[in-house]
């Protein structure tokens, strides 16, 4: 069975979607409080960045991996509004 | 070096699944597990907006208590994970090719790397427990329950993805929707974990 093109660019963007993904796991290190020697104080701009940095890879796994970029509008509609609301409120409770 | 390797060449074999550029859509694997897989976000949605609430009630003690979360082993299972989640789809590609050997391996691929997260995740909790960090404290009661629920979603994927390798060895089935299933349900285990992995080992 020979390998379409198609199969080769899905295959190929799977794969840098997991290099950004990884990436963005890597820097997420230098934020966490856990790597801290010193004690940690609250901070809004590493908080606002951990969120911002977790809407892009959750929707890059719900996209790419899970393939909803190519499903049917229903589910482009409803993932997309789970993401809209699960990090809106996590964003409007941190900061109120 | 071939004069004919550089010609321009027109590739029409691709499948009506693999098509990029057809406007049509896909739904993977099927309605039901969808209807699942909705349903558990919306549950682990509303633990995640709970445990928010309960942080913002004492924000200082919940940093002292993630500040003793081990970070590293946080991040490289968050790579374990996103990494076994890219063997599962290219697993499913691999199906849709017809190429039922390499999709089988991928598949093993996928299921070593979630043993791998199992293991280090119990490490982890062993290591805070005897350290004395227990359910007295609110964030790690938090900390267990979510990792804990989780972990035993990581456990269903991996009989999941069994399923999946039961399918593929079967040359009369192999059906790319039943391997569809199963990779969705086990990214799903990656999303939920990254949600987790930002929510108490990266914000402040």
């Amino acid at each position: 069975v020979t390998t379409s093109s198609g199969t080769i660019k899905s295959s190929r963007t799977i794969t840098v979607v997991w290099l950004v993904l990884t990436a963005i796991t890597v820097s997420s290190w230098w934020l966490a409080p856990g790597h801290l020697s010193s004690v940690a104080t609250a901070s809004i701009p590493i908080t606002v960045a951990a969120i911002v940095l977790g809407v892009i890879k959750s929707r890059l796994i719900i996209r790419y991996f899970m393939e909803v970029n190519s499903a049917p509008k229903w589910l482009r509609r409803s993932t997309d509004a789970w993401l809209a609301i699960l990090w809106g409120s996590v964003l409007i409770i941190y900061l109120l | 070096m071939t004069e004919h390797g550089t010609a321009p060449t027109t590739d029409h074999r691709a499948g009506p699944h693999d098509d990029p550029d057809a406007r049509s859509t896909h739904l993977p694997g099927d309605g039901h597990m969808w209807f699942m897989v909705l349903g558990d976000l919306v549950i682990f949605g509303c633990y995640f907006i709970i445990y928010m609430g309960f942080r913002a009630a004492h924000p200082q003690e919940f940093l002292a208590a993630q500040q003793q979360l081990n970070v590293t082993i946080g991040v490289v299972n968050t790579i374990v994970l996103i990494t076994s989640s890219w063997f599962v789809a290219q697993s499913v590609l691999a199906t849709r090719a017809g190429e039922r050997a390499r999709a089988v391996n991928l598949t093993y691929g996928a299921a070593a790397l979630g043993v791998v997260f199992l293991v280090l995740k119990v490490y982890e909790w062993a290591n805070e427990i005897s350290r004395g960090y227990t359910n007295s404290n609110e964030f790690f009661s938090f900390y267990y329950v979510l990792t804990g629920v989780h972990l035993f979603h990581v456990g269903m994927g991996l009989i999941i993805l069994g399923v999946m390798v039961r399918e593929l060895r079967n040359p009369r089935r192999a059906r790319p929707a039943m391997v569809e299933q199963g990779a969705t349900y086990w990214h799903m285990v990656d999303l939920l974990w990254v949600v987790i992995f930002a929510l108490l080992y990266v914000l402040r």
